[in-house]
Protein backbone atom coordinates (compact mmCIF):
# COMPACT_ATOMS: atom_id res chain seq x y z
CA UNK A 1 0.00 0.00 0.00
CA UNK A 2 1.51 3.53 -0.79
CA UNK A 3 0.18 6.09 1.92
CA UNK A 4 -2.90 7.34 0.07
CA UNK A 5 -4.18 4.12 0.15
CA UNK A 6 -2.75 3.54 4.23
CA UNK A 7 -4.40 6.62 4.85
CA UNK A 8 -8.14 5.93 3.04
CA UNK A 9 -7.52 2.53 4.89
CA UNK A 10 -7.17 4.28 8.10
CA UNK A 11 -10.32 5.85 7.56
CA UNK A 12 -12.26 3.01 6.61
CA UNK A 13 -10.88 1.13 9.66
CA UNK A 14 -11.67 4.04 12.19
CA UNK A 15 -15.10 4.66 10.45
CA UNK A 16 -15.82 1.09 10.63
CA UNK A 17 -15.13 0.58 14.49
CA UNK A 18 -17.01 3.84 14.84
CA UNK A 19 -20.19 1.93 13.40
CA UNK A 20 -19.55 -0.70 16.01
CA UNK A 21 -20.00 1.48 18.86
CA UNK A 22 -23.06 2.45 17.73
CA UNK A 23 -23.96 -1.27 16.94
CA UNK A 24 -23.62 -1.81 20.30
CA UNK A 25 -25.15 1.19 21.98
CA UNK A 26 -28.16 -0.10 20.38
CA UNK A 27 -27.72 -3.97 21.10
CA UNK A 28 -27.08 -2.93 24.79
CA UNK A 29 -30.64 -0.91 25.17
CA UNK A 30 -32.21 -3.49 23.51
CA UNK A 31 -31.04 -6.28 25.25
CA UNK A 32 -30.93 -4.80 28.98
CA UNK A 33 -33.57 -2.38 28.90
CA UNK A 34 -35.55 -3.81 25.79
CA UNK A 35 -35.65 -7.08 28.06
CA UNK A 36 -36.34 -5.65 31.34
CA UNK A 37 -39.80 -6.66 30.98
CA UNK A 38 -39.21 -10.39 30.25
CA UNK A 39 -40.35 -13.19 32.88
CA UNK A 40 -37.84 -15.48 31.78
CA UNK A 41 -35.08 -16.86 34.36
CA UNK A 42 -31.44 -17.55 33.37
CA UNK A 43 -29.62 -19.35 36.01
CA UNK A 44 -31.95 -17.61 38.65
CA UNK A 45 -31.26 -14.29 36.68
CA UNK A 46 -33.76 -12.41 34.60
CA UNK A 47 -33.41 -12.38 31.45
CA UNK A 48 -31.79 -8.64 30.59
CA UNK A 49 -29.26 -9.22 33.48
CA UNK A 50 -27.61 -11.59 31.60
CA UNK A 51 -27.98 -10.41 28.10
CA UNK A 52 -27.29 -7.04 28.69
CA UNK A 53 -23.91 -7.87 30.50
CA UNK A 54 -22.29 -10.93 29.42
CA UNK A 55 -24.29 -10.95 26.19
CA UNK A 56 -23.13 -7.64 25.35
CA UNK A 57 -19.65 -9.06 26.52
CA UNK A 58 -20.14 -11.58 24.47
CA UNK A 59 -21.40 -9.42 21.12
CA UNK A 60 -18.85 -7.42 21.70
CA UNK A 61 -16.31 -9.87 21.19
CA UNK A 62 -17.95 -11.20 18.34
CA UNK A 63 -18.19 -8.00 16.42
CA UNK A 64 -14.30 -7.30 17.29
CA UNK A 65 -13.36 -10.37 15.48
CA UNK A 66 -15.15 -9.39 12.44
CA UNK A 67 -13.53 -5.85 12.28
CA UNK A 68 -10.44 -7.52 12.62
CA UNK A 69 -10.94 -10.14 10.59
CA UNK A 70 -12.61 -8.22 7.37
CA UNK A 71 -12.54 -4.68 7.25
CA UNK A 72 -8.99 -4.68 9.20
CA UNK A 73 -6.10 -4.65 6.94
CA UNK A 74 -2.33 -5.83 7.54
CA UNK A 75 0.02 -2.54 6.68
CA UNK A 76 3.57 -2.27 7.25
CA UNK A 77 4.56 0.12 9.57
CA UNK A 78 8.48 0.11 9.48
CA UNK A 79 8.87 2.55 6.83
CA UNK A 80 5.70 4.20 6.46
CA UNK A 81 5.94 6.94 3.82
CA UNK A 82 9.37 6.64 3.29
CA UNK A 83 8.77 8.33 -0.38
CA UNK A 84 5.67 10.20 -0.39
CA UNK A 85 4.71 12.12 -3.56
CA UNK A 86 5.67 15.37 -1.63
CA UNK A 87 8.91 14.13 -0.85
CA UNK B 1 -0.28 -7.18 64.75
CA UNK B 2 -0.83 -7.53 61.00
CA UNK B 3 -1.32 -11.06 59.03
CA UNK B 4 2.51 -11.98 58.13
CA UNK B 5 0.96 -14.89 56.09
CA UNK B 6 -0.80 -12.06 53.80
CA UNK B 7 2.58 -10.19 53.45
CA UNK B 8 4.65 -12.97 52.02
CA UNK B 9 3.12 -13.45 48.37
CA UNK B 10 2.74 -9.43 47.88
CA UNK B 11 6.89 -8.96 48.70
CA UNK B 12 7.82 -12.08 46.13
CA UNK B 13 5.10 -10.50 43.34
CA UNK B 14 7.10 -6.99 44.14
CA UNK B 15 10.04 -8.11 44.19
CA UNK B 16 8.99 -9.71 41.22
CA UNK B 17 8.14 -6.41 39.18
CA UNK B 18 11.57 -4.90 40.52
CA UNK B 19 13.16 -7.72 38.55
CA UNK B 20 11.40 -7.06 35.44
CA UNK B 21 12.47 -3.30 35.96
CA UNK B 22 16.21 -4.26 36.12
CA UNK B 23 15.83 -6.97 33.89
CA UNK B 24 14.37 -4.88 31.19
CA UNK B 25 17.30 -1.95 31.52
CA UNK B 26 19.93 -4.51 30.74
CA UNK B 27 18.16 -5.40 27.74
CA UNK B 28 17.40 -2.14 26.90
CA UNK B 29 21.58 -1.04 27.54
CA UNK B 30 22.42 -3.72 24.92
CA UNK B 31 19.94 -2.87 22.05
CA UNK B 32 21.77 -0.16 20.94
CA UNK B 33 18.73 2.16 19.52
CA UNK B 34 18.16 5.72 21.32
CA UNK B 35 17.75 6.09 24.32
CA UNK B 36 14.55 8.61 24.33
CA UNK B 37 12.51 5.79 22.27
CA UNK B 38 13.71 2.87 24.34
CA UNK B 39 12.02 4.54 27.46
CA UNK B 40 9.56 6.27 26.79
CA UNK B 41 8.03 3.63 24.11
CA UNK B 42 9.65 0.53 24.12
CA UNK B 43 11.04 1.04 20.86
CA UNK B 44 7.92 -0.04 18.96
CA UNK B 45 8.27 -3.45 20.01
CA UNK B 46 5.54 -4.39 22.01
CA UNK B 47 3.36 -7.70 20.18
CA UNK B 48 -0.49 -8.26 20.68
CA UNK B 49 -1.08 -9.85 23.87
CA UNK B 50 1.19 -7.46 25.98
CA UNK B 51 -0.16 -4.29 24.29
CA UNK B 52 -3.56 -6.07 25.03
CA UNK B 53 -2.21 -6.46 29.01
CA UNK B 54 -0.84 -2.83 29.41
CA UNK B 55 -4.02 -1.05 27.69
CA UNK B 56 -6.24 -3.24 29.84
CA UNK B 57 -4.44 -2.71 33.60
CA UNK B 58 -3.45 0.96 32.66
CA UNK B 59 -7.22 1.52 31.85
CA UNK B 60 -8.63 -0.84 34.80
CA UNK B 61 -8.03 1.30 38.27
CA UNK B 62 -8.27 0.63 42.15
CA UNK B 63 -11.32 1.93 42.38
CA UNK B 64 -12.69 -0.94 39.37
CA UNK B 65 -11.72 -3.50 41.71
CA UNK B 66 -12.65 -1.71 45.35
CA UNK B 67 -15.49 1.15 44.61
CA UNK B 68 -16.77 -0.02 41.74
CA UNK B 69 -18.29 -3.65 42.98
CA UNK B 70 -19.00 -2.37 46.47
CA UNK B 71 -21.63 -0.40 44.75
CA UNK B 72 -22.59 -3.44 42.81
CA UNK B 73 -23.45 -4.69 46.03
CA UNK B 74 -25.38 -2.08 46.39
CA UNK B 75 -27.34 -1.45 43.70
CA UNK B 76 -27.31 -4.69 41.69
CA UNK B 77 -27.30 -5.95 38.09
CA UNK B 78 -27.86 -2.45 37.27
CA UNK B 79 -24.27 -1.80 38.14
CA UNK B 80 -22.82 -4.56 35.98
CA UNK B 81 -25.40 -3.70 33.16
CA UNK B 82 -23.61 0.03 33.61
CA UNK B 83 -19.75 -1.08 33.78
CA UNK B 84 -20.02 -3.12 30.41
CA UNK B 85 -20.01 -0.19 28.57
CA UNK B 86 -16.45 -0.40 29.21
CA UNK B 87 -15.67 -3.51 26.35
CA UNK B 88 -16.15 -0.94 23.92
CA UNK B 89 -13.08 1.25 25.36
CA UNK B 90 -10.00 -1.46 24.11
CA UNK B 91 -11.32 -1.89 20.43
CA UNK B 92 -12.46 1.93 20.17
CA UNK B 93 -9.05 3.10 21.09
CA UNK B 94 -6.84 0.88 19.87
CA UNK B 95 -8.84 0.60 16.11
CA UNK B 96 -9.67 4.29 15.68
CA UNK B 97 -6.13 5.44 17.02
CA UNK B 98 -3.82 2.75 16.45
CA UNK B 99 -2.80 2.57 12.87
CA UNK B 100 -3.00 6.16 12.79
CA UNK B 101 -0.80 7.26 15.17
CA UNK B 102 1.76 4.39 14.54
CA UNK B 103 2.37 5.31 11.30
CA UNK B 104 2.46 9.20 12.23
CA UNK B 105 4.75 8.65 15.31
CA UNK B 106 7.40 6.84 12.52
CA UNK B 107 7.09 9.15 10.10
CA UNK B 108 7.74 11.99 12.65
CA UNK B 109 9.72 10.23 14.64
CA UNK B 110 7.50 11.38 17.14
CA UNK B 111 7.21 9.44 21.19
CA UNK B 112 4.61 10.80 22.50
CA UNK B 113 0.86 11.91 22.01
CA UNK B 114 1.98 15.58 22.59
CA UNK B 115 4.56 15.39 19.95
CA UNK B 116 1.97 14.45 17.53
CA UNK B 117 -0.50 17.22 18.25
CA UNK B 118 2.72 20.33 18.11
CA UNK B 119 3.15 18.16 14.68
CA UNK B 120 0.16 18.34 13.53
CA UNK B 121 -0.89 22.09 14.57
CA UNK B 122 2.64 23.76 14.41
CA UNK B 123 2.04 25.02 17.73
CA UNK B 124 4.38 24.93 21.06
CA UNK B 125 1.67 27.25 23.19
CA UNK B 126 -0.76 23.86 22.48
CA UNK B 127 2.03 20.98 22.91
CA UNK B 128 2.94 22.99 26.69
CA UNK B 129 -0.76 23.23 27.53
CA UNK B 130 -1.17 19.56 26.54
CA UNK B 131 1.41 18.88 28.88
CA UNK B 132 0.56 20.80 31.49
CA UNK B 133 -2.99 19.05 31.54
CA UNK B 134 -1.21 15.54 31.66
CA UNK B 135 1.22 16.26 34.57
CA UNK B 136 -1.66 18.10 36.93
CA UNK B 137 -4.47 15.43 35.83
CA UNK B 138 -2.23 12.45 36.14
CA UNK B 139 -0.35 13.46 39.67
CA UNK B 140 -3.78 13.95 41.20
CA UNK B 141 -5.28 10.38 39.61
CA UNK B 142 -1.87 8.57 40.66
CA UNK B 143 -2.09 9.59 44.30
CA UNK B 144 -5.89 8.68 44.56
CA UNK B 145 -4.19 5.18 43.07
CA UNK B 146 -1.77 5.17 45.74
CA UNK B 147 -4.82 5.80 48.25
CA UNK B 148 -6.68 3.42 47.44
CA UNK B 149 -4.30 0.78 47.36
CA UNK B 150 -2.72 1.68 50.72
CA UNK B 151 -5.96 1.71 52.62
CA UNK B 152 -6.86 -1.83 50.51
CA UNK B 153 -3.83 -3.50 51.96
CA UNK B 154 -4.15 -1.94 55.98
CA UNK B 155 -7.76 -2.90 55.64
CA UNK B 156 -6.83 -6.46 54.61
CA UNK B 157 -3.73 -7.05 56.20
CA UNK B 158 -3.91 -5.31 59.40
CA UNK B 159 -0.84 -3.25 58.81
CA UNK B 160 -0.07 0.19 58.70
CA UNK B 161 -1.31 2.47 55.94
CA UNK B 162 2.10 3.79 55.63
CA UNK B 163 3.83 0.26 55.43
CA UNK B 164 1.60 -0.67 52.44
CA UNK B 165 1.88 2.75 50.86
CA UNK B 166 6.03 1.84 51.23
CA UNK B 167 5.95 -1.23 49.67
CA UNK B 168 4.15 -1.22 47.03
CA UNK B 169 4.68 2.76 46.25
CA UNK B 170 8.10 2.26 46.24
CA UNK B 171 8.10 -0.18 44.20
CA UNK B 172 6.12 1.31 41.11
CA UNK B 173 8.25 4.32 41.44
CA UNK B 174 11.31 1.92 41.21
CA UNK B 175 10.88 -0.67 38.38
CA UNK B 176 8.86 2.55 36.00
CA UNK B 177 11.83 4.93 36.57
CA UNK B 178 14.68 2.23 36.45
CA UNK B 179 13.05 0.07 33.18
CA UNK B 180 11.15 2.57 31.28
CA UNK B 181 8.06 1.76 29.20
CA UNK B 182 9.10 -1.88 28.65
CA UNK B 183 8.99 -2.48 32.41
CA UNK B 184 5.81 -0.70 32.44
CA UNK B 185 4.37 -3.13 29.88
CA UNK B 186 5.51 -6.24 30.79
CA UNK B 187 4.68 -5.70 34.59
CA UNK B 188 0.87 -4.38 33.61
CA UNK B 189 0.79 -7.68 32.00
CA UNK B 190 2.21 -9.99 35.09
CA UNK B 191 -0.46 -7.26 36.66
CA UNK B 192 -3.36 -8.11 34.48
CA UNK B 193 -3.04 -11.91 34.92
CA UNK B 194 -2.73 -11.65 38.79
CA UNK B 195 -5.85 -9.54 38.39
CA UNK B 196 -7.77 -12.33 36.56
CA UNK B 197 -6.88 -14.72 38.82
CA UNK B 198 -7.74 -12.48 41.80
CA UNK B 199 -11.30 -12.22 40.50
CA UNK B 200 -11.38 -15.99 39.95
CA UNK B 201 -10.08 -16.96 43.74
CA UNK B 202 -12.41 -14.65 45.17
CA UNK B 203 -15.25 -15.44 43.30
CA UNK B 204 -14.60 -19.10 44.18
CA UNK B 205 -14.38 -18.23 48.18
CA UNK B 206 -16.81 -15.79 48.02
CA UNK B 207 -19.57 -18.82 46.30
CA UNK B 208 -18.24 -21.31 49.13
CA UNK B 209 -18.55 -18.43 52.21
CA UNK B 210 -22.24 -17.84 51.14
CA UNK B 211 -23.58 -21.35 50.63
CA UNK B 212 -23.60 -21.87 46.86
CA UNK B 213 -25.01 -19.41 44.22
CA UNK B 214 -28.40 -20.62 43.95
CA UNK B 215 -28.49 -19.69 48.13
CA UNK B 216 -27.47 -16.43 47.36
CA UNK B 217 -29.40 -15.79 44.81
CA UNK B 218 -32.77 -17.00 46.90
CA UNK B 219 -31.74 -14.75 49.39
CA UNK B 220 -31.41 -11.66 47.20
CA UNK B 221 -34.73 -12.30 45.18
CA UNK B 222 -36.34 -12.34 48.51
CA UNK B 223 -34.51 -9.71 50.60
CA UNK B 224 -33.87 -7.23 47.83
CA UNK B 225 -36.03 -7.63 44.58
CA UNK B 226 -34.68 -4.30 43.55
CA UNK B 227 -31.47 -5.64 42.56
CA UNK B 228 -32.73 -7.40 39.88
CA UNK B 229 -34.11 -3.99 37.94
CA UNK B 230 -31.81 -2.08 35.81
CA UNK B 231 -32.88 0.93 37.46
CA UNK B 232 -32.58 -0.61 40.98
CA UNK B 233 -35.58 1.25 42.75
CA UNK B 234 -34.14 4.94 41.18
CA UNK B 235 -30.76 4.00 42.79
CA UNK B 236 -29.45 3.89 39.20
CA UNK B 237 -31.14 6.88 36.99
CA UNK B 238 -30.54 6.79 33.14
CA UNK B 239 -28.44 9.99 33.98
CA UNK B 240 -26.16 8.23 35.35
CA UNK B 241 -26.00 5.37 32.41
CA UNK B 242 -25.64 7.80 29.54
CA UNK B 243 -23.01 10.07 32.34
CA UNK B 244 -20.94 6.39 31.73
CA UNK B 245 -21.52 5.65 28.17
CA UNK B 246 -19.38 9.22 27.86
CA UNK B 247 -17.48 9.18 30.40
CA UNK B 248 -15.86 5.02 30.59
CA UNK B 249 -17.24 4.22 27.54
CA UNK B 250 -16.86 6.24 23.86
CA UNK B 251 -14.52 9.88 25.56
CA UNK B 252 -11.96 7.26 26.50
CA UNK B 253 -10.07 6.99 23.35
CA UNK B 254 -9.04 10.54 24.08
CA UNK B 255 -6.87 9.69 27.14
CA UNK B 256 -3.26 9.66 26.30
CA UNK B 257 -2.01 7.19 28.42
CA UNK B 258 -3.77 4.97 25.93
CA UNK B 259 -3.81 6.76 23.07
CA UNK B 260 0.42 6.43 23.61
CA UNK B 261 0.17 2.78 23.59
CA UNK B 262 -0.82 2.84 19.92
CA UNK B 263 2.63 4.43 19.11
CA UNK B 264 4.39 1.87 21.32
CA UNK B 265 3.31 -1.93 19.32
CA UNK B 266 5.52 -3.96 16.90
CA UNK B 267 2.97 -4.31 13.75
CA UNK B 268 -0.65 -4.39 12.88
CA UNK B 269 -1.03 -7.91 13.02
CA UNK B 270 -0.25 -7.11 16.72
CA UNK B 271 -2.77 -4.45 16.77
CA UNK B 272 -5.31 -6.42 16.06
CA UNK B 273 -5.03 -9.31 18.17
CA UNK B 274 -4.69 -6.46 21.12
CA UNK B 275 -8.21 -5.40 20.26
CA UNK B 276 -9.58 -8.97 20.39
CA UNK B 277 -7.63 -9.75 23.26
CA UNK B 278 -8.03 -6.28 25.42
CA UNK B 279 -11.91 -6.98 24.75
CA UNK B 280 -12.32 -10.57 26.32
CA UNK B 281 -10.10 -9.62 29.13
CA UNK B 282 -11.88 -5.97 29.96
CA UNK B 283 -15.21 -7.23 30.03
CA UNK B 284 -13.84 -10.53 32.23
CA UNK B 285 -12.61 -8.44 34.81
CA UNK B 286 -15.61 -5.63 34.67
CA UNK B 287 -18.48 -8.38 34.77
CA UNK B 288 -16.43 -10.84 37.15
CA UNK B 289 -15.95 -8.12 39.84
CA UNK B 290 -18.64 -6.73 39.85
CA UNK B 291 -20.74 -9.81 40.03
CA UNK B 292 -18.40 -11.23 43.15
CA UNK B 293 -19.76 -7.72 44.43
CA UNK B 294 -23.42 -9.00 44.16
CA UNK B 295 -22.49 -12.27 45.44
CA UNK B 296 -20.80 -11.02 48.72
CA UNK B 297 -24.26 -10.50 49.65
CA UNK B 298 -23.99 -13.98 50.70
CA UNK B 299 -20.85 -13.42 53.01
CA UNK B 300 -22.21 -9.83 54.12
CA UNK B 301 -25.40 -9.90 55.30
CA UNK B 302 -26.08 -6.71 57.20
CA UNK B 303 -26.88 -2.97 56.19
CA UNK B 304 -24.83 -1.49 53.97
CA UNK B 305 -23.87 1.06 57.29
CA UNK B 306 -22.44 -1.30 59.49
CA UNK B 307 -19.87 -2.11 57.11
CA UNK B 308 -18.58 1.61 56.76
CA UNK B 309 -19.64 1.94 53.03
CA UNK B 310 -19.00 0.69 49.74
CA UNK B 311 -15.24 0.62 50.21
CA UNK B 312 -15.16 -1.34 52.86
CA UNK B 313 -17.15 -4.06 50.80
CA UNK B 314 -14.58 -5.95 49.08
CA UNK B 315 -12.09 -5.55 51.86
CA UNK B 316 -14.73 -6.82 54.26
CA UNK B 317 -15.43 -9.64 51.70
CA UNK B 318 -11.73 -10.92 51.27
CA UNK B 319 -11.13 -10.98 54.91
CA UNK B 320 -14.34 -13.21 55.91
CA UNK B 321 -14.56 -15.21 52.90
CA UNK B 322 -10.98 -16.09 51.87
CA UNK B 323 -8.83 -18.47 54.43
CA UNK B 324 -6.11 -16.03 56.21
CA UNK B 325 -3.25 -18.06 54.44
CA UNK B 326 -4.90 -17.29 50.83
CA UNK B 327 -5.71 -12.88 51.76
CA UNK B 328 -2.31 -12.56 50.52
CA UNK B 329 -3.01 -13.99 47.10
CA UNK B 330 -6.46 -12.32 47.18
CA UNK B 331 -5.16 -8.39 47.74
CA UNK B 332 -2.36 -8.42 44.61
CA UNK B 333 -5.58 -8.66 42.15
CA UNK B 334 -6.41 -5.00 43.64
CA UNK B 335 -3.14 -3.77 44.29
CA UNK B 336 -1.75 -4.60 40.91
CA UNK B 337 -4.68 -2.84 39.09
CA UNK B 338 -3.18 0.40 41.40
CA UNK B 339 0.32 -0.22 40.65
CA UNK B 340 -0.62 -0.86 36.74
CA UNK B 341 -2.12 2.33 36.42
CA UNK B 342 0.40 4.44 38.19
CA UNK B 343 3.12 3.10 36.11
CA UNK B 344 1.38 3.94 32.95
CA UNK B 345 0.31 7.42 34.00
CA UNK B 346 3.97 7.92 36.23
CA UNK B 347 5.97 7.22 32.49
CA UNK B 348 3.73 9.68 30.13
CA UNK B 349 3.84 12.21 32.79
CA UNK B 350 8.14 11.83 32.76
CA UNK B 351 7.66 12.20 28.92
CA UNK B 352 5.79 15.16 28.95
CA UNK B 353 8.36 16.79 30.96
CA UNK B 354 11.13 15.45 29.57
CA UNK B 355 10.27 15.14 26.07
CA UNK B 356 7.35 17.69 25.79
CA UNK B 357 9.20 20.00 27.62
CA UNK B 358 12.86 20.05 28.86
CA UNK B 359 14.05 18.29 25.17
CA UNK B 360 11.47 20.44 22.90
CA UNK B 361 13.17 23.86 24.50
CA UNK B 362 16.90 22.14 24.07
CA UNK B 363 16.13 21.54 20.56
CA UNK B 364 14.42 25.12 19.64
CA UNK B 365 18.04 26.57 21.40
CA UNK B 366 19.86 24.61 19.15
CA UNK B 367 21.78 22.32 21.74
CA UNK B 368 22.50 18.83 21.53
CA UNK B 369 21.59 16.44 25.09
CA UNK B 370 24.13 13.45 25.24
CA UNK B 371 22.46 10.24 25.29
CA UNK B 372 23.93 9.57 28.93
CA UNK B 373 22.83 12.90 30.30
CA UNK B 374 18.86 12.16 29.14
CA UNK B 375 19.40 8.85 30.52
CA UNK B 376 20.34 10.18 33.85
CA UNK B 377 17.41 13.07 33.57
CA UNK B 378 14.59 10.67 32.17
CA UNK B 379 15.38 8.83 35.09
CA UNK B 380 15.09 11.29 37.47
CA UNK B 381 12.28 12.54 36.57
CA UNK B 382 10.34 9.60 36.50
CA UNK B 383 11.90 9.32 40.03
CA UNK B 384 11.11 12.53 41.16
CA UNK B 385 7.50 12.56 40.07
CA UNK B 386 7.03 9.38 41.77
CA UNK B 387 8.52 10.36 44.91
CA UNK B 388 6.33 13.55 45.17
CA UNK B 389 3.12 11.88 44.11
CA UNK B 390 3.68 9.51 46.88
CA UNK B 391 4.81 11.96 49.86
CA UNK B 392 1.54 13.72 48.78
CA UNK B 393 -0.22 10.38 49.07
CA UNK B 394 0.83 9.78 52.67
CA UNK B 395 -0.81 12.42 54.16
CA UNK B 396 -3.12 13.80 51.07
CA UNK B 397 -4.71 17.30 51.13
CA UNK B 398 -8.16 18.01 50.19
CA UNK B 399 -6.97 20.18 47.32
CA UNK B 400 -6.22 16.70 45.70
CA UNK B 401 -9.29 15.43 45.89
CA UNK B 402 -10.81 18.03 44.16
CA UNK B 403 -8.57 17.63 41.35
CA UNK B 404 -8.79 13.87 41.32
CA UNK B 405 -12.52 14.51 40.39
CA UNK B 406 -11.99 16.37 37.69
CA UNK B 407 -9.39 14.24 36.19
CA UNK B 408 -10.62 11.79 34.07
CA UNK B 409 -13.26 14.08 32.43
CA UNK B 410 -10.79 16.94 32.61
CA UNK B 411 -8.36 14.95 29.99
CA UNK B 412 -11.13 13.63 27.83
CA UNK B 413 -12.57 17.26 26.84
CA UNK B 414 -8.65 18.44 26.53
CA UNK B 415 -8.12 15.67 24.19
CA UNK B 416 -11.03 14.29 22.79
CA UNK B 417 -12.03 16.74 20.07
CA UNK B 418 -7.94 17.61 19.34
CA UNK B 419 -7.01 13.98 18.63
CA UNK B 420 -10.37 13.13 16.86
CA UNK B 421 -10.67 16.01 14.47
CA UNK B 422 -6.70 16.86 14.69
CA UNK B 423 -5.72 13.66 13.15
CA UNK B 424 -8.32 12.94 10.42
CA UNK B 425 -10.00 16.23 9.18
CA UNK B 426 -8.14 18.22 7.10
CA UNK B 427 -9.80 21.86 8.09
CA UNK B 428 -8.53 21.48 11.98
CA UNK B 429 -6.47 23.93 12.37
CA UNK B 430 -3.99 25.58 15.47
CA UNK B 431 -7.18 28.06 16.47
CA UNK B 432 -9.13 25.53 16.68
CA UNK B 433 -7.11 23.50 18.84
CA UNK B 434 -6.06 25.60 21.19
CA UNK B 435 -9.87 27.22 21.64
CA UNK B 436 -10.90 23.65 22.04
CA UNK B 437 -8.37 22.46 24.36
CA UNK B 438 -8.31 26.08 26.49
CA UNK B 439 -12.07 26.83 26.68
CA UNK B 440 -13.23 23.11 26.53
CA UNK B 441 -11.18 22.09 29.84
CA UNK B 442 -11.83 25.46 31.12
CA UNK B 443 -15.72 25.24 31.10
CA UNK B 444 -15.35 21.40 32.85
CA UNK B 445 -12.99 22.75 35.39
CA UNK B 446 -14.95 25.81 36.77
CA UNK B 447 -16.68 23.64 39.26
CA UNK B 448 -12.96 22.60 40.28
CA UNK B 449 -11.93 26.30 40.64
CA UNK B 450 -15.21 27.17 42.95
CA UNK B 451 -14.07 24.55 45.07
CA UNK B 452 -10.42 25.69 45.46
CA UNK B 453 -11.69 29.18 45.88
CA UNK B 454 -13.90 27.51 49.08
CA UNK B 455 -11.22 25.52 50.13
CA UNK B 456 -8.77 28.50 50.49
CA UNK B 457 -10.89 31.49 51.61
CA UNK B 458 -14.11 29.13 53.31
CA UNK B 459 -16.00 32.39 52.92
CA UNK B 460 -19.86 32.33 52.48
CA UNK B 461 -19.64 34.17 49.33
CA UNK B 462 -17.21 31.77 48.04
CA UNK B 463 -19.84 29.22 48.73
CA UNK B 464 -22.38 31.12 46.51
CA UNK B 465 -20.13 31.17 44.06
CA UNK B 466 -18.97 27.48 43.80
CA UNK B 467 -22.59 26.37 43.79
CA UNK B 468 -23.22 28.58 40.86
CA UNK B 469 -20.03 27.74 38.74
CA UNK B 470 -21.57 23.83 39.08
CA UNK B 471 -24.75 24.30 36.52
CA UNK B 472 -24.63 21.86 34.46
CA UNK B 473 -27.67 21.78 31.05
CA UNK B 474 -30.71 18.88 32.48
CA UNK B 475 -28.77 17.71 35.14
CA UNK B 476 -26.13 16.26 32.93
CA UNK B 477 -22.74 15.26 33.75
CA UNK B 478 -20.61 18.34 33.55
CA UNK B 479 -18.42 16.72 30.53
CA UNK B 480 -21.30 16.76 28.28
CA UNK B 481 -21.00 20.51 28.69
CA UNK B 482 -17.63 20.97 28.68
CA UNK B 483 -17.50 18.39 25.08
CA UNK B 484 -19.94 20.81 23.65
CA UNK B 485 -17.93 23.91 24.30
CA UNK B 486 -14.68 22.34 23.00
CA UNK B 487 -16.92 21.10 19.69
CA UNK B 488 -18.11 24.78 19.00
CA UNK B 489 -14.63 26.34 19.80
CA UNK B 490 -13.02 24.23 17.45
CA UNK B 491 -15.50 24.41 14.38
CA UNK B 492 -14.87 28.29 15.11
CA UNK B 493 -11.59 28.71 15.10
CA UNK B 494 -11.28 26.17 11.97
CA UNK B 495 -13.36 28.40 10.23
CA UNK B 496 -12.12 31.97 11.60
CA UNK B 497 -8.51 30.67 11.55
CA UNK B 498 -6.09 30.81 9.58
CA UNK B 499 -5.62 26.97 8.07
CA UNK B 500 -2.89 24.59 8.60
CA UNK B 501 0.04 24.82 5.80
CA UNK B 502 0.04 22.74 3.16
CA UNK B 503 3.60 21.09 4.44
CA UNK B 504 2.40 19.47 7.67
CA UNK B 505 -1.13 18.67 5.37
CA UNK B 506 0.77 16.69 3.11
CA UNK B 507 2.50 14.84 6.13
CA UNK B 508 -0.74 14.48 8.08
CA UNK B 509 -2.97 13.68 4.98
CA UNK B 510 -1.22 11.87 2.11
CA UNK B 511 -2.14 12.39 -1.46
CA UNK B 512 -4.93 14.86 -1.52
Amino acid sequence: MNPKEKYRQICREAGATGLVLALIIVLWCVLGFGLSGSEVMVLGLPLWAVAGTVGIWLLAILLTFILVKFVFKDMALSKPFVKSDKE
Amino acid sequence: MGNLSALLPLLLFMGAMIGIGFYVRREGSRSGTGFVKNYFIGNHNLGGFVLAMTTVATYSSVSSFVGGPGMAWQIGFGWIYMAVVQVTAIFLVLGVYGKRVALLSRRLDAVTVVDIIRARFNSDNLAALAAFIIVLFFCATMTAQFVGGAKLFSAVTGYSYEMGLLLFGLTVVLYTAIGGFRAVALTDTCCAIVMMVGIVLLLYYVLQAGGGYMAIMDNLHANHPEMFEPLSAGHMPLTLYLTQWILVGICTIALPQSVVRGISYKDTKGLHQAMLIGTVVVGFMNIGINFTGILAHGVLTGPLESYGGVDNIIPKTIITAMPPSLVGFAIIGPLAASISTISGLLIVASSAIIKDIYLHAKKSQGEKVSDKKLRLLSMAATGIIGVLVFAIAVTPPSLIWIINMFAFGGLETAFFWVLLLGLFWRKANKAGALLAMAGGTFIYILPMLGKILLLLTSAEWAAAFAEALNWSPFGLHRIVLGLTVSLVCFIIGAYKGKPTKEETLALFFPGK
